[in-house]
């Protein structure tokens, strides 16, 4: 018994591992897709600013305070899919600003691929090496404690720069949490795929709205 | 954003995600595991890699 039990326990372990991080990439391809859908909606309807900003807000709140009471269940699905639709439907608005800036279809398109390599590279790194980046826990969120404040305090000043500057640490600190989160699935520290999917829908989504808007102050001459 | 409608309830959203965000800063900077120097510079190379790959789209974009 005692020499078998830590052989099946380990066994258990990764065959729960690989069922999570399946589960979770399947169900964030599904949102991904959803999320795009509902950009395209929203693009085509033009809704009007405050009508997007009341989606995100309500998309924050969907998954910050519905989420964590359905997490454990399949109603957790259709949250995360409303959650995540409405943070696609509130960008609408923002890349049709963008789509007509003279080259603007062109920063979306590299947004859209350059958020794409830089998941699938630093994922496909964490999924071979199966290293833990949980040392970074600490490093990451505190800076994004500083960043927001950051954001909030540019939020009034406008300074460009410091626009620049957010953006910029954001997507430095979504590609640390890309590593930190698929590190946590890999290694069995994230065992519920629901909260994993919308980790990971919340680094992509930071990271490219923050390479949109680097790119979009940096690609106008 | 020049309206302080939409400015304001921003703010507020932000500072109450800073809030939340507190105390799992604390746990990770308290309970999580310490890296080595080898796993740091691991890290600064893969985060350099993002670096120069967003240079390189910055160019491509500006064409």
């Amino acid at each position: 018994m005692q020499t078998t039990s830590p052989v099946t326990r380990t066994a258990d372990s990764i065959l729960s591992t690989n069922r999570v991080l399946r589960n979770t990439y399947a169900l964030l391809a599904t949102t991904l897709l959803f999320s795009a859908v509902m950009a395209v909606v929203s693009m085509a309807m033009n809704p009007p600013r405050g009508m997007s900003l009341v989606c995100t807000l309500g998309a924050i709140g969907i998954l910050m305070f519905v989420l964590p009471k359905f997490e454990n269940s399949a109603k957790g699905i259709g949250i995360v899919f409303l959650g995540t639709g409405l943070l696609g439907f509130g960008l609408g608005p923002m890349l049709n600003a963008y789509a007509s800036l003279p080259n603007g279809s062109s920063i979306i398109a590299t947004a859209m691929g350059g958020t794409g390599v830089i998941f699938l590279a630093l994922s496909a790194y964490v999924l071979t090496t199966k290293k833990s980046f949980d040392f970074m826990g600490g490093m990451l969120f505190v800076g994004l404690i500083v960043v927001f404040g950051a954001a909030i305090i540019n939020i009034f000043a406008q300074i460009p720069a410091l626009s620049m500057a957010v953006s910029g640490a954001i997507v430095l600190l979504m590609s640390g949490f890309i590593l930190f989160d698929t590190g946590r699935i890999v290694n069995g520290g994230e065992t519920n795929y629901i909260r994993a999917t919308v980790s990971m829908f919340l680094n992509i989504f930071n990271l490219f709205t923050s390479l949109l808007h680097l790119l979009g102050i940096m690609g106008d001459e | 954003m020049d309206n302080l409608w939409f400015q304001i309830p921003v703010a507020i959203v932000m500072g109450f995600m800073i809030w939340r965000m507190i105390p799992a800063a604390k746990h990770w900077l308290k309970n999580g595991p310490k890296g080595s120097s080898k796993e740091w510079l691991n890290v600064s190379m893969l985060i350099g890699a993002v670096v120069l790959f967003v240079a390189f789209l910055i160019t491509t974009v500006r064409g």
